[in-house]
């Protein structure tokens, strides 16, 4: 073999190991890989789809930040502290989250015993805990939220999310190197060609969409970039809380002495915040109440209009005080960015990536490009399959087969079922009684319940059958969630328009289409299937008569 | 030694994320250490870089498609560069 062909075939083998790196990264990040995007499209409208589950929450008030008096505040803040002192006198962590816009009522949260996060809703008139006739429990759509960037399982899952997405950018970047002819696959699609077809629709939506799903991976892994990446930390710095402080110009978290004070009333924190802030508040933090090293953040209301617009959101203000002293200890001014150039950079990323700097136009990009992304995961892991249906590669001998069923069914499930636990969760919303005890995360738990028994139903159902089903069941739940919300709390559409609620109407319009085309592929694959049931009788009688 | 095919590609695939998270953190000590800025901004700045250089060394790994040839060079590329790393984080600190 002469210098030439080994130089000549460099480039070819390198794509040929390109090919086959895309080909099974791809398929084995790929449900994964779906789960993340479906879920992060979608989440992509949370606080709309919040709103459509809560239906009893406009029942205790709209608030109105423009009438916000600072007595309501201090009152609110009152009420809050009277329930953390009385539920959790000994905490390492409070927190107490004023009605705002969104959310009339006062939010409670502090740490138990156990370390845990527990959260209580009380009435911002009366102080009291909210009964659950007037809020329906829920996660609402931070249950979307948080499968996109946990799967619910807290730093495992963090970690699992943050190793798929790096798959997806080596699938991209091996995507794009196999790729000869992006530009003329751009504009490429031949519809009812079996194979040739989805590879045009995997090339389409991911070609499409690239510097969208480049952007989208790169700012998801950066979101947690100190989790994932801490070697420059940890070579750097003795304790990391030293380099969070110089990140964020903050003073340093205090270490706990273990000697009991008492915590200063936060009302008169309120107060003494809102003089050195000059602006209302909207939130207060209290890190060890009951330690004598407490300290007390108090944060200014976030202003929307202030931050349209903007990738680099500024702060909204923070004031820390001495929670024992009453002492003022740091001020961060509102509508300034005091923190380091390059923490300015991860902190763009991260606007970049929540979709949350420029309203409704843009979240409406984020989820039509998310859902192409979603698309690129499905029309991959399909055309895995179509392509080893027509003619099995044998890459597992004896065993391959049992293998191909196994990828089948997971396919099937991953994303038709996937599909129908997503919706099924709004139907489980609007069915569970209100009264029932952990209700919210027994939302979540339906989910996986759904989701875990269309796995089962196709592991069941011959691989044909089990898509059109569950499509057509998926299509199914969507048609009819107006009318089971209907039924089951007297909201409809048309009420909807009247009270120009945008949010519910924006939620059931999108989930109806989303049914139609559902509607749509049903038919499609049902036509399919007769036709190669003709085309299989015709070959029959043909051999039979030959 | 030979290794069945599946064994390959599990030898690859560890190469390219363990032996790739290990290169990338000892690039990133080293960038974060001769970066001219502040402290703070040059770990930070190391760090968002650090998924790039992540994807590179994957691609890099599969392309060599050797796991013997992928371990040796990572592992060698690792202890230089996170060494000069870690010495230049102490002498400019």
């Amino acid at each position: 073999m002469t210098q030439t062909t080994v130089m000549e075939n460099e480039p070819g083998r390198f794509r040929q190991a390109m090919a086959w790196l895309h080909t099974w990264g791809g398929l084995v990040a790929s449900w994964a890989l779906f789960a993340i995007f479906l879920t992060g499209t979608i989440g992509v409208f949370d606080d709309d789809i919040t709103h459509w589950m809560n239906p009893e929450r406009n029942a205790i008030g709209e608030f109105d930040p423009q009438s916000s008096t600072q007595q309501q505040r201090i009152d609110a803040v009152h009420m809050g502290e009277a329930y953390l002192r009385e539920i959790a006198p000994q905490s390492h962590f409070w927190r107490i989250r004023l009605p705002s816009e969104m959310d009339p009522a006062i939010t409670v949260s502090w740490e138990d015993e156990k370390a845990a996060f527990q959260q209580a809703r009380l009435h911002p008139q009366t102080g009291q805990v909210i009964p659950a006739q007037q809020e329906r429990a829920t996660q609402g759509g931070h249950h979307f939220v948080h499968m996109h960037f946990e799967f619910h399982a807290g730093m495992a899952g963090i970690w699992l999310v943050g190793f798929f997405t790096m798959i997806m950018l080596v699938a991209l970047v091996s995507g794009i190197i196999i790729h000869k002819r992006i530009f003329k696959d751009f504009f490429t699609f031949r519809p009812g060609k079996g194979q040739r077809s989805w590879l045009d629709a995997h090339n389409a939506s991911s070609v499409l969409s690239l510097p969208f799903q480049l952007m989208i991976a790169y700012t998801g892994l950066v979101v947690f970039v100190s989790i994932y990446m801490p070697a420059g930390v940890l070579a750097n710095y003795d304790n990391p809380q030293t380099f969070f402080a110089e990140v964020f110009n903050q003073p340093e978290h205090r270490p706990e002495t273990g000697i009991e004070a008492e915590v200063y009333p936060l009302t008169e924190l309120l107060l003494k915040a809102e003089t050195q802030m000059q602006k209302p508040a909207g939130l207060i933090n209290v890190e060890h109440p009951g330690d004598s090293s407490a300290v007390a953040r108090v944060l200014g209301v976030f202003d929307k209009d202030k931050n349209t617009g903007r990738l680099l959101f500024l702060s909204s203000g923070t004031v820390f005080l001495d929670a024992v002293t009453g002492d003022f200890i740091h001020l961060e001014a509102p509508e300034t960015f005091d923190k380091s150039q390059a923490f300015a950079a991860q902190r763009v990323m991260r606007t970049l990536h929540f979709a949350n700097f420029g309203g409704y136009t843009v979240r409406w990009i984020y989820f039509i490009l998310g859902m192409a992304g979603t698309v690129m995961m499905a029309t991959g892991a399909i055309l895995f399959m179509v392509k080893r249906r027509q003619r099995s590669l044998n890459e597992f001998g004896a065993q391959t087969p049992r293998i191909y069923r196994l990828i089948e069914i997971l396919n099937i499930s991953a994303i038709s079922g996937l599909m129908i636990a997503c919706v099924a969760y709004f139907w489980v919303n609007r069915l569970l009684p209100l009264e029932m005890t952990e209700r919210a995360s027994w939302e979540i738990k339906w989910f996986f319940y759904i989701w875990l028994g269309s796995l089962l139903h196709a592991a069941w159902r011959p691989a044909a059958r089990a898509w059109i089903e569950q499509l057509a069941g998926f299509a199914a739940l969507c048609l009819l969630l107006p009318v089971i919300n209907w039924l089951t709390t007297g909201q409809h559409l048309l009420q909807f328009f009247a009270q120009a609620d945008w949010s519910s109407v924006g939620l059931e319009l999108t989930v109806l289409v989303f049914g139609l085309l559902g509607l749509w592929t049903v038919r499609v694959l049902l036509r399919r299937q007769k036709k190669r049931r003709a085309t299989n009788a015709i070959y029959k009688t043909h051999t039979e008569t030959a | 030694m030979t290794l069945s095919y599946s064994g390959r590609i599990f030898s690859l695939v560890l190469a390219a994320t363990i032996g790739g998270y290990l290169f990338t953190s000892a690039v990133m000590i080293l960038i974060a250490a001769i970066l001219p800025m502040s402290r703070a901004d040059a770990v930070i700045t190391s760090a968002l870089l650090s998924f790039a250089i992540y994807t590179a060394v994957i691609i890099w790994v599969f392309a060599v498609k050797n796991a013997i040839r992928a371990w040796s060079g990572l592992l060698f590329a690792t202890l230089v560069i996170g060494g000069i790393g870690l010495l230049l984080t102490e002498w400019l600190r």
